[in-house]
């Protein structure tokens, strides 16, 4: 089938096969934490979402609601955040293809943040019996969705650390290296540079800085020769270096090219270096 | 100790200069009834959208809890840092 965007967006005129791309997405993130069987994979499939496209700035679940269906991102950002009493808001986490938004959130009886998008997004919505069905014949995918529950939870803690121990510049250049990092194990990621549509106010937002502060901070980045951001498109320009300045170890992520995957006895890097 | 009642709040200011580790340099200390409680910074780093603006780059005591806007003058600064000093001291008891 074809689905038509509005006039403002006609390239984003696409052939959509409805089964198939959210398919192809999700086994693609699940088979990235645990090598799924054939059964797996036709379980997957059978799945019939719906798909539908949000704009920027839409709220997919609100503080207070009943959780319905489980999102997953399919194209776009989307991020989790509170709003406080005076209207400040902290965004605490960014969802990019692939994530589920609240794959486990639906055994709850309301929702305790809201998920809004930041960029247009294309959007799964997964019937929220069809995961129970499936955790409970499926003891692969459900060890795979406990692979995405955790690693969520592990950039949270990540970004504990980056808000409690981290510089400005230092901060903010982890959060660009940690989506380069995302990004590109989903194929959104070329030649370092991948689509950036937050504002400052989304970063500082995120960071616990002023808009102030993330301008002098961007411009310090670019100043290095570290990062150029232009026509939002964010690029590294040199990932090594920016790692090291902002002493990036991509372990929490729990990548599968990071995972040794067939040798899980193996002791890490950082721990034979004594890290 | 706090001026309270008809006693108009004394803020003052002395020029500074600031390292902020940018191209915004001119700052003010800011004084109410004599005691340090903010440093302002002018924004003059290229680009930003509030550029010639004042920031409020450092807040001490009650002033930390406010989100600040940028200000377009310093007229604006004090009155802003004036209604919430105001209403800090308006909470404290009475001896």
């Amino acid at each position: 089938m074809i689905v038509r965007g509005r006039l403002s967006d006609l390239w984003w005129t696409i052939p959509l096969k409805r089964n198939g791309l959210m398919q192809h997405a999700l086994i693609r993130k699940l088979e990235s934490y645990e090598t799924l069987s054939d059964k797996d994979r036709r379980a997957l499939n059978a799945l019939v979402p719906r798909i539908r496209q949000v704009g920027a700035h839409v709220d997919l679940a609100r503080e207070g609601d009943p959780p319905d269906n489980v999102h997953l991102i399919l194209d776009g950002f989307a991020c989790r955040y509170k709003t406080l009493a005076d209207g400040r808001r902290q965004i605490m986490a960014y969802l990019v293809p692939g994530d589920f938004c609240d794959l486990n959130v639906f055994i709850l009886d309301q929702m305790d943040h809201n998920i809004g998008t930041i960029s247009q997004c294309q959007v799964a919505d997964i019937p929220r019996q069809a995961i129970e069905e499936i955790t409970a014949d499926y003891p692969l995918i459900t060890r795979a969705f406990w692979w995405c529950a955790l690693v969520d939870e592990a950039v949270l803690r990540e970004w504990l650390v980056n808000m409690g121990a981290r510089a400005a510049d230092q901060r903010i250049a982890h959060l660009f290296c940690e989506l380069h990092a995302r990004l590109e194990a989903v194929g959104h990621s070329k030649d370092d540079s991948y689509a950036f549509p937050f504002t400052q106010t989304d970063i500082a937002d995120t960071m616990g800085l002023s808009n102030v502060h993330v301008h002098r901070t961007l411009r310090d980045l670019r100043g290095m020769g570290l990062i150029t951001l232009k026509s939002r498109i964010l690029t590294i320009l040199d990932v090594e270096r920016l790692k090291v300045f902002c002493k990036f170890n991509a372990n929490y992520l729990h990548l599968k090219n990071a995972r040794w995957i067939d040798r899980r006895s193996v002791i890490w890097p950082s721990q034979s270096q004594g890290g | 100790m706090p001026a309270r009642g008809n006693v108009e709040m004394l803020v003052t200011m002395q020029p500074i200069a600031v390292n902020t580790g940018s191209d915004d340099r001119d700052g003010m200390l800011v004084m109410a009834n004599g005691m340090l409680v903010a440093v302002l910074v002018q924004l003059a780093t290229p680009d930003h959208e509030h550029e010639g603006d004042w920031f409020l780059e450092v807040a001490l005591g009650p002033l930390r809890a406010h989100l600040a806007p940028t200000f377009a003058n310093l007229d604006d600064a004090t009155r802003w840092m004036r209604q919430r000093l105001r209403a800090q001291s308006d909470c404290l008891p009475l001896k």
